[in-house]
């Protein structure tokens, strides 16, 4: 670790903590606690969603990828766009019309029923739980290659970074960190880009030309097929991707920190923008490293090819360019898991406390004050999580949780909108089908069970021949939906009346 | 909706008559509007006739086309043919992916302002004005 690094470091802390202080100072109830007070702007949060989505991931795992794979390794990033018109047209106006700080909140603004509540905010802490143990083991894994910290401190770092970010600056320190990732995070990029661009002299032809020969798989790095051979596979996880979006609680959660659909609508918009030319960028990144790096040097630094960014920039850019990168790098995984503290702690103190417990009646004092306790408590327990979970393979828990997403939250979210006869008893078996289908084929999956010792969580042969079950388990999530509203025949048309109205036209909120 | 407001302390929200609706906690009635009436009224059925003819087409073609790609290039080696160059047919339908969800979203952020202002008509005729229920 040399002198640049650690200035760089040292200066993304500094600022992340100047914002966590002045943030702190204007979170003085629940709903700036929560939602920032509901003040941000359309580009604001859309940098704020971009800074939540893009994680480290994205950045050095979707590099690395396309640097090892081709085409297979962009592959997601195609899913991981488009899921965004999901977002668009289905989810972000309704939510921001109908709820308050959760995903339970909207459902709840038709049925209010402590057991659909109680059955989204279970749905939406498994979630949290899943990406953030994803995001923390491979935080410490990367930063132990980028740093040369042992993996246990940079948990901790993470850990404690995140705690105080949510702990103190709650919803409005969250989205400033994610805004200024989203900044160095694409300028960063922009400048690896235009390196590697300027290396093939402008010239896209010429570097797809030199690309057919620059790897180990020849002309086939250039199509599909060099990473992902199990054509059903792809597609369910491909599904998971593009309607998973719409259905993760983090991303849901910032749509609360704008005052009304509009903004939601313009966010979204912005959002799109970024992540998007943030993806054709990797695209460059990852033939970059393909061609200038090699494919030798970056599996032996690390075999998922998860330095394949930093190495790049070694390359192209020398030392200072690549602590640079390292620092990006480290700010993308400290804003992707304070957006999950904040919203895990939203679900067990909000829902499961404030609305539940309190039945909606705690002070503003209680709620703050549970708001705190729950952060910390999921913190704690992420922290130990990915502690333990160290030598495990979890990086299918990301794509997990897209697939619980789109199995457990989608449904119930189209059909409260869009189905009159949609009832309380739908609502819960919705959540629960989707939730539990989706757990249990994934624990009988090759990505939880296979028969080579250490290639997954346990030693077995899968039940269940897909790695993901999205194919399998989203329909689930519709027909369990279907099905439960059918044997209870339970009927409001007065309340889906006036959900449809405060959906479709932003009036009458929350009353 | 004879629901009891959430226990956070609301300076809104209004009735359209202007009386301030009590606060969090107490007994939470609130006078509201005959939605079913607003749901039957011609503007609505308007915005929401507008609204499905241009998001079910959109959202069949997103989904279909992303499906279709999907599947043609899991099952198929039809797009491993170079178009131009050297680059191949699968790069050029990826872009045209992503050309494909920005377009969309210009083309809805238009048509969501024409929702806006339908919405915003149906709402002004019920007596029902914006701000007074933003916390």
């Amino acid at each position: 670790m040399n002198a640049t690094v650690i200035i760089i470091f040292l200066v993304i802390v500094a600022m992340t903590l100047v914002i966590t202080y002045y943030a702190a100072k204007r979170t003085n109830s629940a709903s700036d606690f929560y939602t920032a007070g509901g003040g941000l702007t359309g580009w604001q949060n859309g940098m704020a969603i971009a800074g939540d989505y893009l994680s480290a991931a994205s950045f050095l795992g979707i590099a690395g990828s396309i640097a090892l794979f081709g085409f297979d390794g962009f592959l997601f990033s195609i899913g991981y766009l488009v899921a965004y018109l999901v977002v668009l047209f289905v989810v972000a106006e309704p939510l921001r019309n109908l709820g308050k700080y959760t995903l339970a909140d909207m459902i709840n603004a038709r049925f209010d029923a402590k057991k659909v509540r109680g059955a989204a905010a279970l749905s939406s802490i498994t979630i949290v739980v899943f990406y953030m143990i994803a995001q923390l083991v491979g935080a410490g894994a990367l930063i132990q290659l980028l740093f040369g910290i042992d993996y246990l401190w940079a948990v901790l770092l993470v850990g404690i970074m995140m705690t105080i970010y949510v702990l103190f600056g709650g919803m409005t320190a969250t989205s400033w960190v994610q805004i200024i990732k989203a900044v160095l995070l694409m300028l960063g990029t922009v400048i690896l880009s235009f390196l590697v661009l300027k290396n093939f002299n402008f010239n896209i032809m010429e570097m797809f030309t030199q690309m057919k020969t620059a790897t180990p798989h020849g002309e086939a790095y250039l199509s599909p097929g060099v990473k992902y051979e199990i054509p059903l596979d792809t597609i369910s996880l491909m599904l998971a991707l593009v309607l998973g979006t719409a259905g993760l609680p983090h991303i849901l959660m910032r749509f609360f920190t704008v005052r009304d659909a509009k903004t939601a609508r313009s966010s979204v918009m912005w959002a799109t923008w970024i992540v998007g030319i943030f993806y054709v960028m990797t695209i460059f990144l990852g033939f970059g490293a393909a061609a200038f790096v090699g494919a030798d040097l970056i599996t032996s630094t690390n075999p998922a090819g998860n330095m394949a960014a930093p190495l790049l920039a070694q390359a192209l850019g020398g030392d200072i360019l690549m602590s640079f990168i390292s620092a990006v790098a480290f700010a993308t995984i400290l804003a992707v898991v304070a957006g999950l503290v904040l919203t895990g702690a939203s679900a067990f103190a909000h829902d499961i406390y404030g609305q539940i417990i309190k039945k909606g009646k705690a002070t503003e004092r209680q709620q703050m004050l549970a708001a705190r306790y729950a952060s910390v408590g999921v913190s704690v327990f992420s922290i130990l999580l990915a502690i333990f979970a160290q030598s495990l393979n979890v990086a299918f828990l990301v794509s997990l949780a897209f697939c619980i997403a789109a199995s457990a939250n989608l449904p119930v979210i189209v059909y409260t909108i869009f189905w009159k006869k949609f009832n309380t008893a739908g609502a819960v078996s919705a959540i629960l089908t989707g939730l539990i289908s989706a757990l249990v084929l994934v624990s009988v999956s090759p990505s939880v069970l296979s028969p080579e010792a250490g290639a997954a969580i346990l030693t077995g042969t899968p039940l269940f021949p897909l790695t993901n079950p999205a194919i399998v388990s989203i329909p689930l999530g519709f027909i369990g939906g279907f099905v439960g509203t059918l044997v209870s025949r339970e009927i409001d048309a007065k309340k889906y009346a006036e959900v449809k109205v405060r959906a479709n036209t932003g009036g009458f909120k929350q009353l | 909706m004879a629901k009891s407001i959430t226990g956070e302390a609301l300076q809104g929200p209004v009735t359209k008559e202007g009386h301030e609706v009590e606060p969090a906690g107490s007994s939470g009635r609130t006078e509201l509007p005959d939605f079913e009436k607003i749901e039957r009224s011609q503007g609505f059925k308007n915005l929401m006739r507008k609204k499905k003819l241009f998001l079910i087409p959109a959202t069949a073609l997103f989904l279909g086309l992303y499906l279709a790609f999907n599947i043609i290039i899991s099952y198929t080696n039809w797009l491993d043919a170079p178009v131009v160059g050297d680059i191949p047919w699968v790069w050029v339908f990826a872009f045209g992916l992503f050309a494909m969800t920005w377009i969309l979203v210009t083309v809805y952020m238009k048509q969501a302002a024409k929702f806006d202002k339908m919405a915003e008509e149906t709402l002004k005729e019920f007596g029902y004005e914006e701000k007074e229920d933003i916390q």
